[in-house]
């Protein structure tokens, strides 16, 4: 970060960010050209894989009657999932899916953390693919648990077929098929994907924006000066956005859920 | 419509009817309804020459599907 700093003082960097700025450079081997195996990003999803694993692990490693400060964290973080967002949204069936949720959410909600979090800055959901395999997981647990509820071929009869007279189903099926299999995976990926990918982008925009303005004209100095307070309040609203595309994953995934249980209306 | 994706805490316990997810569901149908039939619709455009009236026809006759939707799949129950 210190180089990339370096690099925007001497007015190096190009202004208008573009989707350049997602790919980072190769950490191993070092600045390779046509490897991606290990970048910053990959780092990062080790990092919230290894923070949430070793945090939960050490919050109920020795759990007390009367909680530590940790495993009341640990506790009201699953306590809140569990019961704000599965057993709201589905009912007593749904403690069983709240491990699942818990992950999810924690998951999805540190590593949009990272955006904001100084040295890190990006957010792995800010590539397509992270958010896009945590939507086919979410894909294939609806599908999985309706079939597994209701059997294959009711399940599908379910989700396909609404309760309408029959001369209206041919113009209904298809709708019901398309948002339901179809648009389903798709929007939940690109919702959060495209809400990381923005936010990585606003901020990009104000900070260097600051640096161009103030490299082509020192008397622009205030206008800079404004654009580096506007990405300080950027980055407050940042988070909320990173708190709650968290929770809009999550409580979606639920309401999937819940419509491959539900039983006919 | 698409503003409801903050869920009203329901409070009651047990088997509460869910509704957060109930916004987005609507705003899909909708979408999804001029979607898939307006495609439709254009593809039966570029076979018979049509000239996008069948496009039209079809967004029109997927809003209404759509809506047909949501009354019959979030409307009222029983």
């Amino acid at each position: 970060m210190n180089g990339a700093a370096n690099v925007l003082a001497q007015g190096e960097a190009a202004f208008p960010p573009s989707v350049e700025d997602f790919y980072l450079p190769s950490i191993v081997p070092w600045g390779a050209e046509n490897s991606y195996w290990f970048t910053k990003i990959t780092f990062m999803v080790w990092l919230a894989v290894a923070i949430l694993i070793v945090f939960f692990l050490a919050s109920y490693r020795k759990p007390q009657l009367v909680p530590t400060k940790k495993q009341w964290l640990a506790e009201s973080i699953y306590g809140f999932v569990r019961n704000n967002i599965a057993v709201d949204m589905i009912g007593h069936a749904g403690i069983r899916f709240a491990p699942y949720f818990t992950t999810l959410f924690c998951f999805i909600f540190l590593t949009n953390l990272f955006a904001i979090v100084p040295g890190l800055q990006i957010s792995p959901n800010s590539h397509i693919a992270f958010p896009a395999f945590l939507a086919v997981i979410s894909y294939v647990l609806f599908i999985y648990a309706g079939i597994k509820h209701h059997g294959a071929g009711k399940f599908i009869k379910n989700s396909l077929i609404p309760p309408a007279p029959w001369y209206i189903l041919p113009l209904l099926i298809p709708i019901e098929f398309f948002s339901t299999f179809l648009v389903r995976p798709f929007s939940l990926a690109v919702r959060l994907f495209a809400n990381m990918f923005a936010g990585h982008m606003l901020l990009l925009v104000f900070t260097l924006g600051g640096f161009a303005m103030i490299n082509a004209n020192a008397l622009l100095a205030p206008v800079s000066l404004l654009s580096w307070v506007m990405t300080i309040a950027l980055t407050f609203l940042e988070f909320l956005v990173i708190a709650l595309q968290a929770y809009v994953f999550t409580v979606l995934t639920a309401s999937y859920v819940q419509g491959a249980l539900a039983d006919e209306h | 419509m698409a503003g409801d994706q903050t869920p009203q805490p329901t409070g009651g316990p047990g088997d509460t009817p869910p509704n957060a997810g109930q916004g987005w569901t609507a705003l899909t149908y909708l979408i999804a309804g001029m979607g898939v039939w307006g495609f439709i619709g254009w593809l039966v455009d570029q076979w018979l020459d049509t000239g996008g009236i069948a496009t039209g026809i079809g967004v029109v006759l997927g809003m209404a599907g759509g809506i047909i939707l949501v009354v019959r799949r979030l409307g009222t129950p029983t």
